[in-house]
């Protein structure tokens, strides 16, 4: 049996790439080891680890009766699969833990496991939350914050430190800042010079005013750090495409500026159904930003389900005027009681038609 | 049998078998509903109760430094195995946990009735599927235009004019296919209409293909028609999108017109009505155990749909 787990090692090492953390781990029970009788021969292991397949079956086969099953020392030389193998015996991901980290999702991104099973909990990360909370981050999403971004404990705190003050002396409130952080922990991971080019391509691109810029930062800080080729698409969408003069533009993105992190081909296709097929007016969807936010066939189901009721009229001028941003708002439920003024039977009849 | 609520995980998952009828939008391919679902049911699992994290076995080697400071001994004092804490071990149900499989497939340009089987459901739904159930389509032609692969959203190639059509041309049309095809089916059986044979073999049923390759078709009806539209009932057995629109297609033509298919829409698939059928906002886990409450029901009441007596369509030897 032990010679079959043997070798299912060997191959599993042949074939698959997986974690090499037989160092950290020794590292990691160092402290543990130092005053334990049952200290396993690391280091014969590991160069019995190095010779070839046969060698360590034969060598292993003498062996089987001498060592008895001995589940500590299985761990020292055992390649494991995700991080969950390590947080038994280490405190630091303990402490993760219990800040509400998902190692789960942070061991599926490549490298990032290797990466914080090096940090040392005192040394690595206690700074840098201490730094956060100074910031007024609140702990509760210390948690949401390392699961999306483990890197920033790489960075250096004076940098953060700087990065910071910069944006402080833009004149971000604390607020500000302290929504920056929390939805976009990317954000301290981009130096002054970067993000300060960014809002400069912002401020330039749609003539925003110092208070719009940081309103916009404020209410999507994702879009500063996006792609910056994906933006340049999304502007010459809205701009060319689309037909949106500077002005018109300039009060759009304030608005809603997650439109411009939706795919373009997506956003003409909704633009397109809302101008053409719905019939609303550029001015219209300035009003209503939400308009663009919403899924195309979201729309083209409530819009369709209007026009069979004969209730589709966005013209305020006239009567039964029905406010096209009250066609995206809440649920279908929603939508047929209180917009439409039918019922979710005949929604759903008339959804089955189609 | 009395109806009661479930807050635990593990049974809600352990009852998860069977078939589910789920209204397919058009627009969208199978796969991506078939994801659509399988998230939101392990969104919806995941949000009730879930299992706690193991204990540790108790015979564990205490490797601690012995002192009050010591994480190791607090460990074993709280004895919870923290390796399975669902932060650390991921979501306790996902995906790829649960066995899922449609029952027939729909075209991307299709909509309506498709089932899929759950977990243990797979078995009910292969049995389903070996025994070549009816489909029944309303498929919409537009008269006018023809396109390059009769569906909507590729290059018109023809226009032409349509004044000359009316439904009772249309409806002739339609039953002399009807006829031809069931001559076609009795021809590859290997038997002449005008014989005892033949007679006998229509006394067992439904004459159904053997095998998924061929495309049967049963009957065309015309049920709507309104100038450049109309709409044809189809009852088919192994028919694709490509196959429905080529048929309509190659009608328009012996109609002097050219048409495409403007909308493909399954209403029946066996006795799986569209009338109990899944919408986009009921694929929620309760919405999901719900239907396939009802689709058991449809089972019970047809229990021919899993166990068939039935004449099988071979190709005739040449």
């Amino acid at each position: 049996m032990l010679c079959s787990w043997v070798r299912n090692i060997s191959k599993i090492q042949k074939t698959t790439k997986c974690y090499q953390i037989g160092e950290q781990l020794r590292y990691l029970r160092t402290p543990n080891r130092v005053h334990s009788e049952v200290i396993v021969p690391a280091a014969e292991k590991i160069t019995r680890h190095e010779k070839s397949t046969e060698n360590r079956l034969t060598e292993q086969n003498q062996n089987q009766r001498d060592v008895a099953f001995d589940f500590g020392s299985r761990e020292a030389h055992v390649p494991t699969f995700n991080l969950a193998a390590h947080v038994n015996n280490s405190n630091t991901l303990q402490q993760l833990l219990s800040l509400g980290v998902d190692l789960h999702s942070i061991e599926r991104r490549k490298g990032l496991g290797q990466f914080v099973l090096r940090l040392d909990f005192e040394q690595n990360v206690k700074p840098y939350l201490t730094f956060l909370a100074d910031n007024g981050v609140s702990p509760d999403d210390f948690g949401q914050m390392i699961t999306k971004n483990p890197l920033l404990f790489k960075e250096d705190l004076d940098d953060l430190q700087t990065r910071v003050t910069y944006l402080k002396s833009k004149r971000f409130s604390n607020e500000a800042l302290q929504r920056i952080f929390t939805k976009n922990p990317y954000w301290l991971m981009f130096s002054t010079r970067r993000v300060d080019r960014r809002l400069g391509y912002f401020q330039k691109e749609f003539h925003l005013s110092g208070h719009d810029l940081r309103l916009l930062a404020t209410k999507e800080p994702r879009l500063i750090t996006y792609k910056m080729e994906h933006l340049r698409k999304s502007v010459f969408t809205l701009r060319e495409e689309m037909g949106f003069s500077a002005k018109e533009l300039q009060s759009l993105i304030v608005r809603k500026p997650r439109l411009m992190m939706i795919p373009p081909d997506e956003l003409v296709e909704r633009f397109s159904y809302v101008h053409n097929d719905m019939g609303i007016s550029h001015a219209q969807i300035i009003q209503c930003p939400e308009l663009l936010a919403s899924r195309e066939f979201r729309l083209r189901e409530r819009h369709e389900f209007l026009k069979l009721l004969g209730r589709a009229q966005y013209d305020c001028q006239k009567d039964l005027y029905i406010s096209p941003s009250e066609i995206v708002q809440g649920n279908n439920f929603y939508f047929v009681r209180n917009v439409a003024k039918s019922d979710l039977q005949t929604f759903d009849l008339f959804l089955k038609t189609r | 049998m009395a109806l009661t609520k479930v807050y635990d995980a593990a049974t809600v998952f352990k009852h998860l078998n069977g078939i589910i009828n789920v209204y397919k939008p058009a627009g969208i391919k199978v796969k991506h509903v078939r994801n659509a679902i399988l998230s939101n049911i392990c969104k919806g699992l995941n949000e009730l109760e879930q299992r706690e994290p193991r204990r540790l076995p108790k015979s564990r080697l205490l490797l601690g430094t012995g002192t009050a400071a010591d994480t190791v001994l607090h460990k074993i004092a709280k004895d919870t195995d923290l390796s399975d804490h669902i932060l650390a071990a991921g979501p306790r149900y996902m995906p790829d946990d649960i066995r899922c499989a449609a029952v027939a497939s729909l075209g991307r340009h299709t909509s309506g009735v498709l089932l899929l089987g759950l977990n243990n459901g797979l078995k009910q739904s292969s049995l389903i599927q070996r025994n070549r159930p009816v489909r029944v389509y309303h498929v919409t032609a537009r008269m006018g235009t023809a396109t390059e692969n009769h569906l909507p959203d590729s290059h018109v190639t023809v226009r032409a004019n349509n004044r000359h059509v009316t439904a009772e041309r249309i409806s002739g049309l339609a039953s002399s296919m009807q006829a031809s095809h069931q001559r076609k089916m009795y021809e590859l059986c290997g038997v002449d209409l005008q014989t005892q044979a033949a007679y006998e073999l229509a006394c067992k049923g439904l004459l159904r293909p053997a095998d998924n390759s061929q495309p049967v078709v049963y009957g065309i009806k015309l049920i709507h028609f309104e100038r450049p539209h109309f709409t044809l009932e189809l009852h088919t057995i192994n028919e694709s999108e490509q196959y429905m629109a080529a048929l309509v297609h190659d009608m328009a033509i012996e109609l002097r017109t050219v048409a495409h298919c403007s909308q493909l829409r399954c209403i029946r698939h066996a006795h799986f009505d569209v009338t109990d059928s899944l919408l986009r906002h009921g694929w929620h886990l309760p919405g999901i155990v719900r239907n396939m409450r009802q689709q058991r029901d449809v089972l019970e009441a047809h229990p021919q749909l899993l166990e068939q007596q039935r004449v099988d369509l071979h190709a005739a030897p040449q």
